[in-house]
Protein backbone atom coordinates (compact mmCIF):
# COMPACT_ATOMS: atom_id res chain seq x y z
CA UNK A 1 0.00 0.00 0.00
CA UNK A 2 1.60 3.38 -1.27
CA UNK A 3 0.57 5.25 1.57
CA UNK A 4 1.17 3.28 4.78
CA UNK A 5 1.76 5.17 8.15
CA UNK A 6 0.67 8.25 6.22
CA UNK A 7 -1.78 11.35 7.49
CA UNK A 8 -3.78 13.07 5.03
CA UNK A 9 -6.42 15.80 5.32
CA UNK A 10 -9.26 16.31 2.24
CA UNK A 11 -11.16 19.85 2.21
CA UNK A 12 -14.40 18.68 0.26
CA UNK A 13 -13.38 15.17 1.27
CA UNK A 14 -17.39 14.44 1.47
CA UNK A 15 -17.91 16.19 -2.25
CA UNK A 16 -17.83 14.51 -5.53
CA UNK A 17 -13.94 14.24 -6.21
CA UNK A 18 -12.83 14.80 -2.39
CA UNK A 19 -14.89 11.40 -1.65
CA UNK A 20 -13.16 9.30 -3.86
CA UNK A 21 -9.51 10.65 -2.90
CA UNK A 22 -10.54 10.04 0.65
CA UNK A 23 -11.75 6.35 -0.01
CA UNK A 24 -8.55 6.13 -2.04
CA UNK A 25 -6.29 7.10 0.58
CA UNK A 26 -7.76 4.96 2.87
CA UNK A 27 -7.41 2.00 0.89
CA UNK A 28 -3.44 2.45 0.41
CA UNK A 29 -3.42 2.58 4.06
CA UNK A 30 -3.41 6.64 5.30
CA UNK A 31 -5.14 7.71 8.03
CA UNK A 32 -7.93 10.47 6.41
CA UNK A 33 -9.24 12.90 7.39
CA UNK A 34 -12.55 13.92 5.44
CA UNK A 35 -13.35 17.40 6.33
CA UNK A 36 -16.54 19.24 4.87
CA UNK A 37 -19.04 21.17 5.70
CA UNK A 38 -21.30 18.28 6.60
CA UNK A 39 -21.01 14.66 6.91
CA UNK A 40 -23.14 14.19 3.33
CA UNK A 41 -21.26 16.71 1.85
CA UNK A 42 -22.76 17.54 -1.94
CA UNK A 43 -23.65 13.57 -1.92
CA UNK A 44 -27.28 12.63 -1.15
CA UNK A 45 -25.87 9.75 1.12
CA UNK A 46 -22.72 8.67 2.55
CA UNK A 47 -20.73 5.40 2.99
CA UNK A 48 -18.90 4.61 6.08
CA UNK A 49 -15.07 4.81 4.48
CA UNK A 50 -13.07 4.63 7.12
CA UNK A 51 -11.75 8.22 7.20
CA UNK A 52 -12.74 10.46 10.30
CA UNK A 53 -14.81 13.33 9.77
CA UNK A 54 -14.06 17.13 10.57
CA UNK A 55 -16.15 19.52 10.32
CA UNK A 56 -14.95 22.70 8.69
CA UNK A 57 -15.72 25.38 6.52
CA UNK A 58 -12.47 26.13 4.63
CA UNK A 59 -13.59 30.19 4.83
CA UNK A 60 -13.70 30.26 8.76
CA UNK A 61 -10.12 30.65 10.23
CA UNK A 62 -10.85 29.73 13.40
CA UNK A 63 -12.29 26.47 11.89
CA UNK A 64 -8.90 25.54 9.94
CA UNK A 65 -6.95 26.36 13.05
CA UNK A 66 -8.84 23.71 15.13
CA UNK A 67 -8.77 21.18 12.39
CA UNK A 68 -5.46 21.26 12.52
CA UNK A 69 -4.84 21.64 16.18
CA UNK A 70 -6.84 18.51 16.50
CA UNK A 71 -4.33 16.52 13.46
CA UNK A 72 -1.63 17.77 15.76
CA UNK A 73 -3.15 16.13 19.02
CA UNK A 74 -3.63 12.97 17.24
CA UNK A 75 -1.07 12.62 14.86
CA UNK A 76 1.73 15.20 15.48
CA UNK A 77 1.69 15.52 11.90
CA UNK A 78 0.30 15.95 8.58
CA UNK A 79 1.96 13.84 5.17
CA UNK A 80 -0.81 14.76 2.88
CA UNK A 81 -3.36 17.96 2.37
CA UNK A 82 -5.69 18.11 -0.51
CA UNK A 83 -7.43 21.32 -1.11
CA UNK A 84 -10.72 19.54 -2.81
CA UNK A 85 -13.19 21.92 -1.53
CA UNK A 86 -14.67 24.12 -4.39
CA UNK A 87 -18.01 25.82 -5.67
CA UNK A 88 -18.75 26.96 -8.65
CA UNK A 89 -20.98 29.88 -9.45
CA UNK A 90 -22.70 30.29 -13.69
CA UNK A 91 -22.04 33.46 -14.30
CA UNK A 92 -20.69 35.95 -16.77
CA UNK A 93 -18.73 38.73 -14.67
CA UNK A 94 -21.99 41.25 -15.31
CA UNK A 95 -24.52 38.96 -13.75
CA UNK A 96 -22.18 38.05 -10.93
CA UNK A 97 -23.12 39.89 -8.14
CA UNK A 98 -20.12 41.27 -5.26
CA UNK A 99 -21.31 38.60 -2.90
CA UNK A 100 -20.52 35.65 -5.34
CA UNK A 101 -17.68 37.02 -6.87
CA UNK A 102 -16.30 36.93 -2.91
CA UNK A 103 -18.30 33.66 -2.02
CA UNK A 104 -16.04 32.05 -5.41
CA UNK A 105 -12.62 33.48 -4.00
CA UNK A 106 -13.36 32.64 -0.41
CA UNK A 107 -13.85 28.78 -0.85
CA UNK A 108 -11.70 28.27 -3.62
CA UNK A 109 -8.84 30.56 -3.55
CA UNK A 110 -8.77 31.58 0.42
CA UNK A 111 -10.08 28.45 1.55
CA UNK A 112 -6.94 27.05 -0.75
CA UNK A 113 -4.85 29.67 1.44
CA UNK A 114 -6.33 29.33 5.05
CA UNK A 115 -5.74 25.24 5.07
CA UNK A 116 -2.22 25.64 3.45
CA UNK A 117 -1.08 28.16 5.89
CA UNK A 118 -2.27 26.39 9.05
CA UNK A 119 -1.16 22.73 7.73
CA UNK A 120 2.04 23.86 6.66
CA UNK A 121 3.77 23.16 10.11
CA UNK A 122 2.14 20.18 10.14
CA UNK A 123 3.57 19.08 6.80
CA UNK A 124 6.73 20.66 7.99
CA UNK A 125 6.96 18.29 11.43
CA UNK A 126 6.49 15.62 8.96
CA UNK A 127 8.83 16.18 6.07
CA UNK A 128 11.33 16.66 9.04
CA UNK A 129 10.48 13.48 10.54
CA UNK A 130 12.09 12.05 7.54
CA UNK A 131 8.47 11.17 5.80
CA UNK A 132 7.34 12.73 2.93
CA UNK A 133 5.23 16.11 2.94
CA UNK A 134 2.47 16.53 -0.41
CA UNK A 135 0.14 19.54 -0.86
CA UNK A 136 -2.30 19.05 -3.36
CA UNK A 137 -4.41 21.67 -4.53
CA UNK A 138 -7.25 21.71 -6.83
CA UNK A 139 -6.79 23.73 -9.88
CA UNK A 140 -9.31 22.93 -13.44
CA UNK A 141 -8.59 23.18 -17.10
CA UNK A 142 -10.77 26.31 -16.60
CA UNK A 143 -7.72 28.10 -15.24
CA UNK A 144 -6.09 27.77 -18.79
CA UNK A 145 -8.92 28.14 -20.93
CA UNK A 146 -12.35 29.58 -20.75
CA UNK A 147 -15.81 27.97 -20.37
CA UNK A 148 -18.54 30.45 -21.35
CA UNK A 149 -20.80 31.94 -17.87
CA UNK A 150 -18.38 30.88 -15.23
CA UNK A 151 -16.11 33.97 -14.87
CA UNK A 152 -15.29 33.85 -11.58
CA UNK A 153 -15.00 29.96 -11.32
CA UNK A 154 -12.20 30.62 -14.00
CA UNK A 155 -10.32 33.31 -11.91
CA UNK A 156 -10.41 31.53 -8.94
CA UNK A 157 -8.74 28.40 -10.88
CA UNK A 158 -6.15 30.89 -12.31
CA UNK A 159 -4.74 31.89 -8.56
CA UNK A 160 -4.61 28.57 -7.68
CA UNK A 161 -2.43 27.43 -10.48
CA UNK A 162 -0.22 30.90 -9.31
CA UNK A 163 -0.85 29.69 -5.92
CA UNK A 164 0.20 26.56 -6.56
CA UNK A 165 3.82 27.57 -8.36
CA UNK A 166 4.51 29.86 -5.51
CA UNK A 167 4.35 27.93 -2.31
CA UNK A 168 6.65 25.15 -3.82
CA UNK A 169 9.26 27.41 -4.66
CA UNK A 170 8.84 29.06 -1.19
CA UNK A 171 8.39 25.46 0.73
CA UNK A 172 10.18 23.15 -1.62
CA UNK A 173 13.56 23.69 0.25
CA UNK A 174 11.70 22.41 3.53
CA UNK A 175 10.81 18.75 1.60
CA UNK A 176 7.07 19.99 1.36
CA UNK A 177 6.01 19.42 -2.56
CA UNK A 178 2.98 21.13 -3.89
CA UNK A 179 1.32 20.17 -7.06
CA UNK A 180 -2.44 21.13 -8.59
CA UNK A 181 -4.53 19.20 -10.35
CA UNK A 182 -6.42 20.55 -13.22
CA UNK A 183 -9.77 18.44 -13.83
CA UNK A 184 -11.69 18.89 -17.09
CA UNK A 185 -15.14 17.18 -16.79
CA UNK A 186 -15.58 15.10 -13.82
CA UNK A 187 -19.05 13.37 -13.36
CA UNK A 188 -19.86 15.20 -10.07
CA UNK A 189 -22.55 16.58 -8.14
CA UNK A 190 -20.91 19.97 -9.43
CA UNK A 191 -21.05 18.93 -13.00
CA UNK A 192 -24.68 17.33 -12.73
CA UNK A 193 -25.91 20.81 -11.29
CA UNK A 194 -24.45 22.50 -14.29
CA UNK A 195 -26.14 20.45 -17.01
CA UNK A 196 -28.84 20.85 -15.15
CA UNK A 197 -28.62 24.40 -14.51
CA UNK A 198 -27.33 26.17 -17.63
CA UNK A 199 -28.00 23.19 -19.90
CA UNK A 200 -30.29 24.32 -22.50
CA UNK A 201 -29.80 20.78 -23.75
CA UNK A 202 -28.27 22.12 -27.23
CA UNK A 203 -29.93 21.89 -30.22
CA UNK A 204 -33.34 21.67 -28.27
CA UNK A 205 -32.14 18.36 -27.37
CA UNK A 206 -32.60 16.66 -23.84
CA UNK A 207 -30.30 16.36 -21.15
CA UNK A 208 -28.92 12.83 -22.20
CA UNK A 209 -28.56 14.54 -25.71
CA UNK A 210 -26.25 17.10 -23.93
CA UNK A 211 -23.85 14.98 -22.02
CA UNK A 212 -23.25 13.43 -24.99
CA UNK A 213 -22.48 16.05 -27.04
CA UNK A 214 -20.29 16.86 -23.86
CA UNK A 215 -18.77 13.63 -24.23
CA UNK A 216 -18.40 13.71 -27.61
CA UNK A 217 -15.80 16.57 -27.92
CA UNK A 218 -13.39 14.46 -25.91
CA UNK A 219 -10.72 12.66 -28.00
CA UNK A 220 -11.63 10.06 -25.09
CA UNK A 221 -14.91 9.86 -25.51
CA UNK A 222 -15.95 10.08 -21.92
CA UNK A 223 -15.78 13.02 -19.71
CA UNK A 224 -13.61 11.44 -16.18
CA UNK A 225 -14.36 9.80 -12.79
CA UNK A 226 -13.84 11.08 -9.38
CA UNK A 227 -11.84 7.61 -9.48
CA UNK A 228 -9.90 8.84 -12.42
CA UNK A 229 -9.05 11.48 -10.11
CA UNK A 230 -8.17 9.90 -7.04
CA UNK A 231 -5.57 7.56 -8.61
CA UNK A 232 -3.13 11.27 -9.66
CA UNK A 233 -3.78 12.08 -6.25
CA UNK A 234 -2.61 8.95 -5.06
CA UNK A 235 0.31 9.43 -6.59
CA UNK A 236 1.46 12.98 -5.85
CA UNK A 237 0.83 11.85 -2.21
CA UNK A 238 2.79 9.29 -2.61
CA UNK A 239 6.60 8.78 -2.61
CA UNK A 240 6.92 7.39 -5.92
CA UNK A 241 6.50 10.99 -6.81
CA UNK A 242 9.37 12.60 -4.81
CA UNK A 243 10.61 14.43 -7.56
CA UNK A 244 7.43 16.20 -9.14
CA UNK A 245 6.57 19.96 -7.54
CA UNK A 246 4.85 23.03 -8.82
CA UNK A 247 3.58 21.64 -11.78
CA UNK A 248 -0.38 21.79 -12.81
CA UNK A 249 -1.47 18.77 -14.06
CA UNK A 250 -4.31 18.68 -16.35
CA UNK A 251 -6.33 15.60 -16.38
CA UNK A 252 -9.28 16.12 -18.68
CA UNK A 253 -9.73 13.52 -21.37
CA UNK A 254 -7.39 15.19 -23.91
CA UNK A 255 -9.97 17.98 -24.47
CA UNK A 256 -7.36 21.00 -24.19
CA UNK A 257 -5.09 19.10 -26.20
CA UNK A 258 -7.17 20.07 -28.82
CA UNK A 259 -7.96 22.86 -31.43
CA UNK A 260 -11.75 23.52 -31.25
CA UNK A 261 -13.41 20.90 -33.12
CA UNK A 262 -15.24 22.77 -36.29
CA UNK A 263 -18.05 21.01 -37.58
CA UNK A 264 -16.68 19.63 -41.00
CA UNK B 1 6.24 54.71 -41.68
CA UNK B 2 6.87 52.29 -38.95
CA UNK B 3 9.80 50.06 -40.98
CA UNK B 4 11.32 52.83 -42.92
CA UNK B 5 14.76 51.83 -44.12
CA UNK B 6 14.81 48.49 -43.09
CA UNK B 7 15.66 45.52 -45.44
CA UNK B 8 13.18 42.66 -44.77
CA UNK B 9 13.05 39.11 -46.53
CA UNK B 10 10.04 37.08 -46.21
CA UNK B 11 9.52 33.44 -47.54
CA UNK B 12 6.38 31.78 -49.29
CA UNK B 13 4.95 35.37 -50.25
CA UNK B 14 3.02 34.45 -52.97
CA UNK B 15 -0.09 33.95 -51.10
CA UNK B 16 -2.29 34.29 -48.03
CA UNK B 17 -0.61 35.07 -45.21
CA UNK B 18 3.04 35.54 -46.64
CA UNK B 19 1.52 37.87 -49.27
CA UNK B 20 -0.38 40.22 -46.39
CA UNK B 21 3.27 40.51 -44.62
CA UNK B 22 4.98 42.02 -48.02
CA UNK B 23 1.98 44.03 -48.29
CA UNK B 24 2.06 45.36 -44.77
CA UNK B 25 6.03 45.95 -44.81
CA UNK B 26 6.10 47.70 -48.08
CA UNK B 27 3.29 50.37 -46.80
CA UNK B 28 5.26 50.62 -43.80
CA UNK B 29 8.38 51.67 -45.71
CA UNK B 30 10.52 48.31 -46.11
CA UNK B 31 12.21 47.36 -48.90
CA UNK B 32 11.06 44.12 -49.24
CA UNK B 33 12.14 40.65 -50.82
CA UNK B 34 10.23 37.25 -50.86
CA UNK B 35 10.35 33.61 -52.49
CA UNK B 36 8.35 30.72 -53.92
CA UNK B 37 8.43 27.66 -55.40
CA UNK B 38 8.11 28.88 -59.46
CA UNK B 39 7.81 32.45 -61.05
CA UNK B 40 7.38 35.52 -59.76
CA UNK B 41 3.42 36.25 -59.09
CA UNK B 42 2.25 38.98 -62.00
CA UNK B 43 0.41 40.80 -59.11
CA UNK B 44 3.52 41.21 -56.95
CA UNK B 45 4.65 44.94 -56.81
CA UNK B 46 7.53 46.05 -58.58
CA UNK B 47 9.18 47.27 -55.44
CA UNK B 48 9.22 43.63 -54.48
CA UNK B 49 12.10 41.54 -54.84
CA UNK B 50 11.27 37.78 -56.15
CA UNK B 51 13.52 35.02 -55.70
CA UNK B 52 12.36 31.05 -56.67
CA UNK B 53 13.63 29.38 -54.00
CA UNK B 54 12.25 26.02 -52.21
CA UNK B 55 13.48 27.10 -48.31
CA UNK B 56 13.89 23.17 -47.87
CA UNK B 57 17.01 22.68 -50.27
CA UNK B 58 19.91 24.79 -48.01
CA UNK B 59 21.97 25.07 -51.12
CA UNK B 60 19.68 27.23 -52.64
CA UNK B 61 18.90 29.15 -49.67
CA UNK B 62 22.55 29.56 -49.14
CA UNK B 63 23.11 31.60 -52.74
CA UNK B 64 19.95 33.70 -52.06
CA UNK B 65 21.29 34.86 -48.95
CA UNK B 66 24.04 35.66 -50.64
CA UNK B 67 22.67 37.75 -53.13
CA UNK B 68 20.14 39.02 -50.84
CA UNK B 69 23.00 39.98 -48.33
CA UNK B 70 22.26 41.51 -45.05
CA UNK B 71 18.90 42.14 -43.61
CA UNK B 72 17.18 43.91 -40.84
CA UNK B 73 14.00 41.45 -41.01
CA UNK B 74 13.03 38.21 -41.40
CA UNK B 75 9.89 36.18 -41.75
CA UNK B 76 9.90 32.76 -41.99
CA UNK B 77 6.31 31.88 -43.27
CA UNK B 78 6.68 29.72 -46.33
CA UNK B 79 4.65 26.63 -45.13
CA UNK B 80 2.58 23.57 -46.23
CA UNK B 81 0.13 21.32 -44.94
CA UNK B 82 -0.78 17.79 -45.09
CA UNK B 83 -3.97 16.24 -43.72
CA UNK B 84 -3.29 13.40 -42.83
CA UNK B 85 -2.90 11.03 -38.95
CA UNK B 86 0.85 9.44 -37.99
CA UNK B 87 -0.63 6.09 -39.36
CA UNK B 88 -1.33 7.52 -42.98
CA UNK B 89 1.60 9.89 -43.20
CA UNK B 90 4.04 8.78 -45.60
CA UNK B 91 7.95 9.00 -45.66
CA UNK B 92 6.90 11.84 -48.55
CA UNK B 93 4.38 13.32 -46.54
CA UNK B 94 7.28 13.47 -43.54
CA UNK B 95 10.28 14.75 -46.24
CA UNK B 96 7.49 17.35 -47.83
CA UNK B 97 6.21 18.81 -44.23
CA UNK B 98 9.57 18.66 -42.10
CA UNK B 99 11.36 19.70 -44.81
CA UNK B 100 9.95 22.92 -45.47
CA UNK B 101 8.11 23.75 -42.22
CA UNK B 102 10.99 22.63 -39.47
CA UNK B 103 14.03 22.21 -42.23
CA UNK B 104 13.06 25.09 -44.10
CA UNK B 105 13.08 27.61 -41.02
CA UNK B 106 16.34 26.17 -40.05
CA UNK B 107 17.99 26.94 -43.40
CA UNK B 108 16.91 30.42 -43.78
CA UNK B 109 17.60 31.08 -40.14
CA UNK B 110 21.04 29.50 -40.53
CA UNK B 111 22.25 31.25 -43.18
CA UNK B 112 20.75 35.13 -42.72
CA UNK B 113 21.31 35.30 -39.15
CA UNK B 114 25.48 35.51 -39.11
CA UNK B 115 24.68 38.48 -41.71
CA UNK B 116 21.76 40.45 -39.79
CA UNK B 117 22.04 44.19 -38.97
CA UNK B 118 21.67 44.67 -35.09
CA UNK B 119 19.19 43.99 -33.73
CA UNK B 120 17.57 42.10 -36.28
CA UNK B 121 14.01 40.90 -35.87
CA UNK B 122 13.17 37.10 -36.94
CA UNK B 123 9.56 36.40 -37.25
CA UNK B 124 8.27 32.90 -37.73
CA UNK B 125 5.08 31.52 -38.36
CA UNK B 126 4.10 29.10 -35.78
CA UNK B 127 0.14 28.07 -35.32
CA UNK B 128 -2.11 27.27 -32.47
CA UNK B 129 -1.81 23.60 -33.90
CA UNK B 130 1.81 23.80 -32.51
CA UNK B 131 -0.05 24.21 -28.94
CA UNK B 132 -3.76 22.25 -29.54
CA UNK B 133 -3.87 19.70 -32.11
CA UNK B 134 -5.74 20.10 -34.82
CA UNK B 135 -7.27 16.47 -35.94
CA UNK B 136 -5.57 14.26 -38.50
CA UNK B 137 -2.97 17.18 -39.44
CA UNK B 138 0.07 15.53 -37.28
CA UNK B 139 3.12 16.26 -38.86
CA UNK B 140 1.80 19.83 -39.55
CA UNK B 141 0.94 20.12 -36.09
CA UNK B 142 4.19 18.84 -34.53
CA UNK B 143 6.47 21.50 -37.19
CA UNK B 144 4.96 24.10 -35.72
CA UNK B 145 5.56 22.76 -32.70
CA UNK B 146 9.16 22.51 -33.84
CA UNK B 147 9.08 26.21 -35.05
CA UNK B 148 7.86 27.44 -30.98
CA UNK B 149 10.85 25.94 -29.87
CA UNK B 150 13.30 27.10 -32.48
CA UNK B 151 12.06 30.44 -31.51
CA UNK B 152 12.69 30.42 -28.02
CA UNK B 153 16.09 28.79 -28.67
CA UNK B 154 17.26 31.36 -32.00
CA UNK B 155 16.27 34.41 -29.07
CA UNK B 156 18.27 32.87 -26.10
CA UNK B 157 21.20 32.12 -28.19
CA UNK B 158 21.15 35.32 -30.55
CA UNK B 159 20.31 37.77 -28.25
CA UNK B 160 21.07 40.74 -27.92
CA UNK B 161 22.24 40.95 -31.61
CA UNK B 162 18.71 38.80 -32.43
CA UNK B 163 15.09 39.28 -31.38
CA UNK B 164 13.30 36.11 -32.06
CA UNK B 165 9.33 35.72 -32.03
CA UNK B 166 6.86 33.57 -33.31
CA UNK B 167 3.33 34.24 -34.59
CA UNK B 168 0.80 31.69 -33.91
CA UNK B 169 -2.32 32.24 -36.42
CA UNK B 170 -5.82 30.45 -36.10
CA UNK B 171 -8.27 30.59 -38.63
CA UNK B 172 -7.28 33.36 -41.47
CA UNK B 173 -9.34 33.73 -44.16
CA UNK B 174 -7.22 32.15 -47.24
CA UNK B 175 -7.69 29.63 -49.82
CA UNK B 176 -6.53 27.09 -47.66
CA UNK B 177 -9.76 27.29 -45.12
CA UNK B 178 -12.14 28.21 -48.25
CA UNK B 179 -10.97 24.74 -49.31
CA UNK B 180 -11.50 22.98 -46.02
CA UNK B 181 -15.49 24.31 -45.77
CA UNK B 182 -15.89 23.17 -49.23
CA UNK B 183 -15.21 19.79 -48.28
CA UNK B 184 -18.10 19.80 -45.61
CA UNK B 185 -21.42 18.05 -45.98
CA UNK B 186 -23.27 21.86 -45.32
CA UNK B 187 -20.43 24.50 -45.99
CA UNK B 188 -22.83 26.80 -44.96
CA UNK B 189 -23.18 25.50 -41.34
CA UNK B 190 -19.77 24.54 -41.19
CA UNK B 191 -18.64 28.47 -41.66
CA UNK B 192 -21.31 29.35 -39.07
CA UNK B 193 -20.36 26.75 -36.20
CA UNK B 194 -16.73 28.05 -36.64
CA UNK B 195 -17.21 31.73 -36.58
CA UNK B 196 -19.28 31.04 -33.52
CA UNK B 197 -16.77 29.37 -31.65
CA UNK B 198 -14.46 33.12 -32.24
CA UNK B 199 -14.85 35.78 -29.50
CA UNK B 200 -14.65 37.89 -32.61
CA UNK B 201 -17.23 36.15 -34.41
CA UNK B 202 -14.87 36.38 -37.67
CA UNK B 203 -12.14 34.44 -39.24
CA UNK B 204 -9.07 36.73 -39.33
CA UNK B 205 -6.93 38.24 -42.42
CA UNK B 206 -3.88 38.23 -43.66
CA UNK B 207 -3.66 41.92 -42.65
CA UNK B 208 -4.76 40.49 -39.29
CA UNK B 209 -1.17 38.78 -38.99
CA UNK B 210 0.49 41.21 -40.75
CA UNK B 211 -0.15 43.99 -38.86
CA UNK B 212 1.77 42.28 -35.59
CA UNK B 213 4.81 41.05 -38.05
CA UNK B 214 4.94 44.76 -38.78
CA UNK B 215 5.06 45.52 -34.88
CA UNK B 216 7.30 42.69 -34.05
CA UNK B 217 9.63 44.16 -36.88
CA UNK B 218 9.35 47.71 -35.82
CA UNK B 219 11.81 49.19 -32.68
CA UNK B 220 8.27 49.41 -30.73
CA UNK B 221 9.09 45.97 -30.13
CA UNK B 222 12.67 46.21 -29.08
CA UNK B 223 12.25 44.21 -25.52
CA UNK B 224 10.03 41.77 -27.46
CA UNK B 225 11.57 38.47 -28.00
CA UNK B 226 11.84 34.57 -27.32
CA UNK B 227 7.80 34.96 -27.45
CA UNK B 228 4.49 33.03 -29.18
CA UNK B 229 2.05 35.56 -30.26
CA UNK B 230 -1.17 34.05 -30.53
CA UNK B 231 -3.66 35.80 -33.10
CA UNK B 232 -6.48 33.75 -33.39
CA UNK B 233 -9.31 36.00 -32.49
CA UNK B 234 -10.21 34.25 -29.21
CA UNK B 235 -10.61 30.71 -30.49
CA UNK B 236 -8.11 28.96 -28.13
CA UNK B 237 -9.17 31.13 -25.02
CA UNK B 238 -12.25 29.13 -25.11
CA UNK B 239 -12.84 25.60 -23.97
CA UNK B 240 -13.58 23.15 -27.17
CA UNK B 241 -16.65 22.60 -26.50
CA UNK B 242 -19.49 23.75 -28.46
CA UNK B 243 -20.54 27.13 -27.35
CA UNK B 244 -24.15 26.27 -28.53
CA UNK B 245 -23.99 23.68 -26.21
CA UNK B 246 -25.04 25.81 -23.02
Amino acid sequence: MKLDGKTALVTGGRGGIGRAIVSRFVKEGATVYAADLTPQGSLAEHDEDGSRFVKLDVTQESEVIDAMNRVKAEQGRLNILVNAAGIEIEKTIEDTTLDEWNQSFAVNATGTFLTSKYALPLLREAARSGTSASLINFGSYDGFIADPGLAAYCATKGAVHALTRAMACDHGPEGIRVNAICPGYIDTPMLQSFFNGGGSGGDGGTIETLQKAVRDVHPMRIYGTPEDIANLVNWLASDEARYASGQLWVLDGGLSAQVQQMKL
Amino acid sequence: MRLAGKRAFVTGGRQGIGRGIVDAFVTEGAQVMTCGRGARPADLPKAVGWFELDVSRDADVQRVCRVIGPVDTLVNNAGVQVEKTVVDSTDADWDLVMGVNARGVFNVCRAFIPQMTPVGSIINIGSISGKVADPSMALYNASKAFVHGLTRSIAVDHGPRIRCNAICPGWIETGMLEAGFDLAQDPEAARADAIARHATRRFGSPADVASMAVWLASDEAGFATGQLFTIDGGMTAASPLNPGLF
